[in-house]
């Protein structure tokens, strides 16, 4: 850790000019030598300690024990790429991960549009006491999962607050407890989701319209643009990199999305809400086989790399 | 940025390191030599132990600390009967001081076995049947074979040979029902019918002795009750079902094979017209609307409290609702064993309290197995527990007789453990099984599986695991 930030050179790297044989070549820049790129290490040397220590190490060691049979106490067998051929034949695994998708569908996408949709309406229209909702919006992601999920057990329970409301509009045979109903359990628990998320993406949104310059409202509004108009050449454009922000969050939570089902209906009913993430601590704790929870961790990890790179290039390659 | 690479090897390589487990295992069997030598006594030759089994005058060993897990966390319930008996061990001897630490069930057996891998792990604690928890302490050597206590103590009397089995493992942790005895318990478990007695008396309904005699009964109480469930039932958590089941497949069959298969006793199977007929008795009850609709999403205690509130005519449920039963229903509250099949002999699922058991870690054994005898077989401890609603598993007792209802329970387990009715817990059987009879239970009662395919999904699981026993 307290390595000399002198040596951190990040232009040491392997094909650089000035780490060929012999002394360093005289830079062209006009730059002075040196120091100041140097400091720059300093000042993300704390954070990179952090990240080093408490995210990357645990992930190469989750790649390590992915590799084990292992029951998390005695000595551990090695077994390969075992339990990552076993994770792709697993039916339980591939459903769960089918769930995950669809969750993105919850926790991303309509978060993400009805965040869209009330900035747009907002662009047009003063709504008195915004600042309050938006913080009342906001709160849920302020709330363990744990009492969001026990809220909605409740809320949802059959003879909850959302039967009662159903009941007063639809037929007495829509009720139902939600949560343990084969059909709807996952909905249920995405729409969770979607009122968690909702909150984030439209703050972000709100955030990233106000830097749009209004010269170019103005510009769309004396070109005769309307609403709808003024929304996709004003709006979404300004908007692309809090685009790519909400939807890489939000994706990475729909993906590893554990605490509201575990404590919502524990993958139930039947494996109806089984997700990567509870597959994983089953695994881990309750199955006592710590490599193969490890492959369906590494597995989640790098579904959500893969995901979140392809968001980024998406918006990179909309914005040349 | 060589220097940040050369650290980044140097952490990697401590991170990953060798073999996971390896240097956990040295620890073990380096911290507890005393251990290893016990465990590796086979459990036939264990009288050569016994005079080293420290009885009494523990006063001599100057201060001992003993840290207690437990998940018996209820109150009321066996938390203030730990918790007394304990005050009165410490006063016994004032030189022994026991931390007990209460804790749920759920945080207590997914952080059990690497507590006790570790060097600040408790000195006693419960585990749970089953190769994730007990199989798992076996065969990593972190608990001690209880025999050389047992044949001090006699503890072989309190039970018979098959409340015994549930405690015994061969020493690989393979082999379940075999071996030496690693742990005790304190009290008998079952699931039995809590009838709401008043509610019956008012239908004009009286229970009979058989069990097809009791689903023609079910049908013409269905009518009567119109939107009220027959059975008040929570199956949120999934065991629900892997509870009800057991007096059905009473109802088809003995209790032995059951056991059997959950000891993997070469040849068993689930697949078999026992279990098919009690899932397709489920399904049919499940379609009938014997059960409230919302019964996936209502948690198991949750449902013995709506019970407890009036709703619903019976509640198949653990003996350890009955406080809250007594509490709501008073009088009116009674329970019984599901009336029996063709053999005439009580079936349900059933087993001891989890079972205690010693570190192999530990600098005082002989206390702790004294602090065990202690807590299950002082006069004050069976008064106690009875006091506390709960049924010692030392056979031979008698509850207080001013309470018929707490009387019914006894009779209950009594009545199981003498008709060798006691299933155990079908998810003792794997380290998935859980998981399994969970979804496929749902699924069978809901009609999504059929009942043949449901036996066939949960005997693959079976089948595979056994593979991996055998395999080693």
């Amino acid at each position: 850790m307290s390595a000399e930030p002198v040596e951190l050179d990040p232009t040491a790297r392997p094909g650089s000019h000035v780490s060929r044989g012999g002394a360093p070549r005289r830079r062209p820049t006009g730059r002075a030598p040196g120091e100041p790129r140097n400091v720059a290490w300093l000042y993300i040397l704390p954070g990179l300690v952090f990240f080093v220590l408490f995210t990357f190490l645990p992930l190469l060691h989750a790649g390590w024990l992915s590799l084990y049979q292992w029951d998390g106490l005695t000595v551990g067998k090695f077994v390969g790429l075992d339990n990552y051929s076993q994770a792709l034949s697993d039916p339980d695994v591939r459903t769960a991960f089918l769930h995950a998708l669809q969750l993105i569908i919850y926790y991303s996408v309509l978060p993400v549009v009805l965040g869209l949709a009330l900035t747009g309406f907002l662009t047009r229209h003063t709504v008195r006491g915004f600042t309050f909702f938006r913080t009342v919006l906001f709160l849920p992601q302020m709330i363990a999962g744990v009492v969001i999920a026990q809220a909605f057990v409740w809320f949802y329970a059959e003879e909850g607050p959302f039967n009662a409301a159903l009941k007063r509009v639809a037929p007495d045979e829509w009720a139902r407890g939600w949560l343990g109903d084969f059909d709807w359990a996952l909905r249920a628990i995405g729409s969770i989701g979607t009122w968690v998320t909702f909150g984030l993406c439209m703050v972000l949104f709100v955030a990233g319209v106000q830097k749009i310059p209004t010269s170019l409202y103005d510009a769309a509004r004396v070109d005769g643009a309307g609403a709808v108009r003024e929304f996709l050449t004003v709006t979404l454009p300004g908007l692309r990199y809090e685009l790519v922000v909400a939807f890489v969050l939000t994706t990475i939570n729909a993906l590893r999305s554990f605490d509201i089902v575990y404590n919502a209906t524990k993958g139930g009913p039947g494996d109806e809400t089984y997700v990567p993430a509870l597959l994983m601590y089953l695994n881990a704790f309750k199955y006592n086989d710590v490599g193969y929870a490890c492959a369906i961790a590494v597995t989640l990890a790098v579904v959500i790399f893969v995901l979140a790179i392809a968001v980024n290039l998406l918006a990179d390659r909309g914005s040349d | 940025m060589a220097a940040l690479l050369a650290l980044l090897v140097a952490l990697v390589v401590a991170a990953c390191g060798g073999t996971p487990g390896s240097d956990n295992d040295d620890a073990t069997t380096a911290a507890a030599p005393a251990a290893s030598d016990t465990t590796a006594a086979p459990a036939e030759s264990t009288a050569a132990a016994e005079p080293t089994v420290q009885m009494d005058g523990f006063e001599s060993l100057g201060p001992v600390e003993l840290n207690v897990w437990s998940y018996d966390n209820q109150d009321p319930g066996l938390m203030p009967v730990i918790t007394e008996l304990t005050k009165q061990f410490m006063a016994k001897y004032p030189n022994v001081k026991i931390n007990l630490e209460f804790k749920d069930f759920n945080s207590l057996v997914d952080t059990v076995n690497r507590a006790l891998a570790s060097e600040d792990g408790p000195d006693i604690t419960e585990g749970n049947q089953g190769y994730q928890i007990d199989a798992a302490q076996v065969k990593a050597k972190l608990i001690l074979p209880l025999d050389p206590y047992i044949k001090a103590y006699g503890w072989d009397k309190w039970w018979g040979a098959d409340t015994n089995q549930i405690f015994q493992w061969t020493e690989d942790g393979k082999t379940f029902g075999q071996g030496p005895t690693w742990g005790i318990a304190q009290t008998g478990q079952n699931v039995g019918l809590y009838v709401n007695k008043k509610k019956l008396a008012d239908l004009g309904l009286t229970i009979p002795a058989t069990f097809a005699e009791f689903d023609t009964m079910l049908a013409d109480a269905k009518a009567k009750l119109g939107d009220d469930p027959i059975f008040e039932f929570g199956n949120k958590e999934g065991y629900g079902t892997i509870h009800f089941i057991g007096g059905l497949q009473g109802a088809y069959g003995d209790a032995q094979p059951l056991r059997d298969w959950i000891y993997h006793v070469p040849g068993s199977t689930f697949e078999t017209p026992q279990n098919i007929q009690a899932l397709t008795k489920l399904a049919e009850w499940g379609k009938a609307g014997y059960f409230n609709e919302d019964y996936n999403a209502v948690g198991y205690d949750q449902a013995a409290a709506e019970f407890a509130k009036g709703k619903g005519l019976f509640f198949v449920g653990g003996n350890w609702e009955t406080a809250i039963i007594k509490a709501g229903l008073g009088a009116d509250a009674g329970m019984i064993n599901m009336p029996p099949g063709e053999s005439g002999k009580h079936v349900g699922v059933g087993a001891t309290s989890g079972p205690w058991h010693i570190s192999a870690k530990t600098k005082f054994p002989d206390v702790a197995a004294a602090w065990l005898n202690y807590i299950h077989s002082s006069p004050e401890a069976v008064d106690m527990m009875y006091k506390a609603l709960q049924i010692p598993a030392i056979s031979g007792t008698t509850p207080p007789a001013d309470d018929p209802f707490l009387g019914e329970v006894t009779a209950s387990w009594q009545q199981l453990v003498s008709d060798g009715g006691l299933t155990l817990y079908a998810d003792w059987a794997s380290p998935s099984m859980y998981d399994t009879l969970a979804k496929y239970y749902q699924e069978a009662m809901a009609g999504k599986t059929s009942p043949e395919d449901a036996a066939k999904a949960i005997q693959a699981d079976w089948t595979k695991f056994d593979a991996e026993l055998k395999a080693g």
